[in-house]
């Protein structure tokens, strides 16, 4: 491979790499979450963005940036403080990674530069390669590890990107150390450099120095077995520190990862230089660089750019409230900074619920991507075929507690996301149960649910129960007592139903005509009517039983007659 | 005197000066709170999935039974709703053996005899008027409060157990021994709008309107709550309008004030 084919081959990675990004990054400008974001142009975004830098960054914030930039950003404090072991693992990843970046794939560029002598293949940097290459390595396998043993596990699906990224890594990692150790045990890259450097190819006439590079450096030649000869040896060894030691250390000790492969490889390493397999592996490493480094803008991975951004946007934050514009390009950056480590979703209030449920929905990690999803592409609720009601559930039993808020490693403000995401909702279809079920007239829906023929879904404990209304001799008194019979419904007037009517509805048989009515949702559970009750009916459990069986028979024909 | 300390979600999210006050007054008083990993009460879901709404009511009551306490909450629909969910629990067998099964696959067991109490009696009973008028340094004479029950917590009294339902005198008798006047006023134990806020808006604005008026024409200078969902409507209808608001004073922020504690520790400005 030339160097001018692969300098070419890295530029027009690179290029690709900065479109993506390009396009990524003004997704932060573009995608609008919420109500209030609807209204706010792109214009008015980009000032907010470069607006909100300069004045953090010539104001006394400055301080708060840096000290972001320091404890969350550089050491990763938030997430330290939501599992260490992943916190651990990551910064194993991190550091291991962008130091191999920066010392080894970046050699040329920069470390010769700062260390004028600096040689692959010498100690320090023949060490530090195998270091980093494993700190990278037992940090996946310990950021793994904290993933297995968390309370909750409800895996949102990966993306195609993402699975080919995180091959791709494998592929850099596992075809460096396999390039490393091919190296390390090849005849044939002793004799390029051999020739090279000494002028010869001769095996005989290179015997002493073979001998000494068979026994300190582990080149796997086939005809030099057994004790070798110790003058010979020492002879060799003299022609080495002359010839090749300033560029070479002894790899046993150094290559702490690629030399145990090396031994594994010793037997087979001719037929492996007969295929040229240190040149393949090269390849498949480049070109697995290159290739991660095209995809990194479309995959999650873009969150190395995107939470630094988080994090520090939090940092140089004034402590008054954010712009609308502002707030809109939050939404929109919190979508990329996701990890989904999934921490939010351990301390979330209602995962209890969504356990009972069996509604993963409802858990942060899930609802951020539903959030997106309904926020950028209004049909997408649509296509979800009998999940669109489970998904809006999610919004409509959060309790914006801010738990994931505090929670989140990268600092996302979840909370303001639920929010602003619940508008999105109601446009696309799905507001809270009590808001579309106004969308028609109790009678309206009994008919519609006639029309729909028998349900055999369960009624309530109590409305099932005959004995607990059978008593209810239509005296008022409920209605009498009702704040809302006294304040009226939409508009001041009289209610659709009165909460003694309803009784008798039950009474009646006539469940269905009960369940769309806007008595029975508008019902402010204070209990007046309950506890106001001469016969001890227990009126507003009802009621709320009512909505219970409502929010199921009137969700599922709602359903039905969505796609009309 | 030990309480699990159950806050909710609003409360930390939204109202979080009712947790500094009460945390300062509990302890000014001598009660002890212990913070426990607890959960949503379950108060969302009621309407939507019983069997979901007890389920995380007793989660809750077991981490309070596992650690061998009762639990103190100053949010009046987490006290109604939790209590409720003891109610469903003990009526329905059916029901307490799927939320047992559901709490044991996480090495939790259906507690017994967790008791479930609100701020407001724990006051005037675990600590006592007596000790708590013993305790007042900087009575707030002449302060006319109008005292707002909160529903979930008064009704239905079989179930929740707070007062007389019909003639309640705790929150007044709380409001007297901080050396102010509680005021009488008809419309005391109303709803304050919140539940339909969501559902039915302009409902919601007329009950809490009517609330506001009746305190104000009954010649209250400040409205007391004690639930976190009531303070956040009085506190957001009042904002939104344009006459000068009534003010809205936490309960442990008006005993607070009376027992001399610095305004700060009160989320007071």
């Amino acid at each position: 491979m030339s160097a001018s084919f692969l300098r070419m081959a890295f530029l027009v990675s690179l290029g690709l790499c900065a479109l993506g990004l390009l396009w990524r990054v003004s997704a932060w400008l573009r995608v609008r979450i919420g109500s209030d974001a609807r209204d706010i142009r792109f214009h008015q975004r980009l000032f907010a963005a470069v607006g909100g830098t300069f004045a953090a960054l010539f104001s006394r914030r400055i301080f708060g940036l840096v000290k972001a930039k320091v404890l969350d950003v550089l050491l990763q404090r938030r997430l330290f403080n939501g599992c260490w072991l992943r916190w651990l693992g990551h910064l194993l990843i991190v550091y291991g990674f962008l130091l191999l970046l920066v010392m080894h794939a970046l050699g040329r560029l920069v470390t010769a530069k700062l260390y004028p002598d600096y040689a692959s293949t010498h100690d320090p940097w023949l060490l530090l390669r195998n270091v980093f290459g494993a700190a990278v390595v037992l940090g996946i396998v310990m950021v793994a590890a904290g993933r297995r043993f968390r309370p909750t596990s409800t895996p949102r699906p990966r993306r195609l990107g993402d699975k080919v990224f995180a091959a791709l890594l494998a592929v850099v990692l596992v075809s460096g150390f396999l390039l490393e150790a091919t190296k390390v045990a090849s005849p044939k890259a002793f004799y390029r450099m051999a020739n090279e450097y000494i002028g010869s190819t001769d095996p005989e006439e290179l015997l002493p120095l073979r001998l000494a590079w068979a026994t300190d450096f582990g080149v796997a030649f086939p005809d030099l077995q057994g004790t070798p000869d110790p003058d010979k040896l020492a002879e060799g060894r003299e022609l080495h520190h002359d010839a090749c030691a300033s560029c070479h250390s002894p790899p046993g000790s150094s290559a702490f990862v690629s030399y145990p492969i090396s031994r594994a490889l010793a037997p087979i390493a001719e037929p492996l230089d007969g295929v040229d397999a240190d040149t393949w592996l090269l390849y498949l490493h480049l070109a697995a660089c290159f290739l991660g480094l095209i995809l990194l803008p479309f995959t999650r991975f873009i969150h190395v750019l995107a939470d630094p951004v988080s994090l520090l946007a939090n940092g140089a934050a004034s402590s008054g409230p954010l712009s609308p514009a502002g707030r809109a390009n939050r939404r929109a950056l919190a979508i990329d900074a996701c990890v989904d480590c999934r921490l939010c979703d351990d301390r979330c209030s209602v995962a209890p619920i969504a356990r009972s449920l069996g509604n993963p929905a409802l858990l942060p990690s899930h609802k951020l991507l539903a959030t997106h999803a309904v926020a950028t592409n209004p049909r997408w609720l649509d296509r979800q075929a009998g999940h669109a009601r489970r998904i809006a559930e999610g919004a409509v039993l959060c309790t914006t507690c801010g738990r994931c808020t505090d929670r989140c490693p990268v600092g996302i403000d979840l909370a303001d996301l639920w929010v602003a995401g619940r508008a999105d909702l109601a446009r696309a279809g799905q507001p809270s149960p009590a808001q579309w079920v106004r969308e028609r007239s109790a009678l309206d829906w009994d008919e519609a649910l006639a029309a729909r023929g028998a349900v055999q879904d369960p009624i309530g404990p109590l409305s099932s129960n005959r004995e607990t209304y059978s008593a209810c001799v239509q005296c008022q008194t409920c209605t009498n007592v009702c704040p809302v019979v006294a304040h009226g419904g939409e508009e001041p007037g009289p209610v659709d139903l009165t909460p003694q009517k309803v009784m008798n509805l039950l009474r009646l048989g006539m469940v269905d005509l009960a369940i769309g009515s806007s008595m029975v949702w508008d019902c402010a559970t204070c209990y007046q009517c309950q506890e106001h009750c001469p016969e001890g009916i227990r009126v507003t459990d009802v009621m709320l039983e009512l909505r219970e069986l409502g929010y199921r028979r009137l969700g599922d024909t709602r359903e039905r007659r969505q796609p009309e | 005197m030990k309480f699990a300390l159950f806050l909710g979600c609003k409360i930390p999210a939204s109202v979080p000066a009712y947790e500094l006050s009460t945390r300062a007054v509990l302890a000014r008083l001598g009660v002890t709170l212990v913070d426990l990993p607890f959960n949503c009460c379950g108060y969302p879901v009621r309407s939507l999935d019983r069997e979901a709404f007890v389920f995380a009511a007793a989660r809750n009551l077991a981490l309070a039974g596992a650690a061998g306490l009762d639990v103190l909450t100053p949010c009046k629909c987490c006290f109604g709703n939790l209590r409720h969910a003891q109610r469903f629990l003990d009526e329905d067998p059916a029901l307490r053996q799927r939320v047992g099964a559901a709490l044991a696959e996480e090495g939790l067991a259906l507690p017994a005899g967790v008791a479930v109490e609100h701020l407001l009696p724990v006051l005037a009973r675990t600590v006592g008027l007596d000790a708590i008028a013993a305790a007042v340094t900087a009575p707030r004479t002449g302060l006319r409060v109008a005292a707002h029950y909160g529903c979930h917590a008064l009704r239905p009294s079989d179930v929740t157990r707070f007062d007389h339902p019909l003639a309640p005198t705790i929150f007044e008798d709380l409001v007297r021994v901080t050396g102010a006047t509680p005021v009488e006023w008809p419309r005391r134990l109303d709803c304050c709008g919140e539940p339909v806020h969501d559902a039915n808006p302009s409902l919601s604005d007329r009950l809490t309107q009517a609330k506001v008026d009746d305190a104000r024409e009954s010649g209250a200078e400040v409205l007391a709550t004690a639930c976190p969902y009531c303070q956040m409507r009085f506190t957001e209808f009042q904002a939104a309008g344009s006459a000068a608001p009534l003010p809205v004073l936490l309960y442990p922020q008006l005993l607070g004030q009376a027992l001399g504690l610095a305004p700060r520790t009160l989320g007071l400005s």
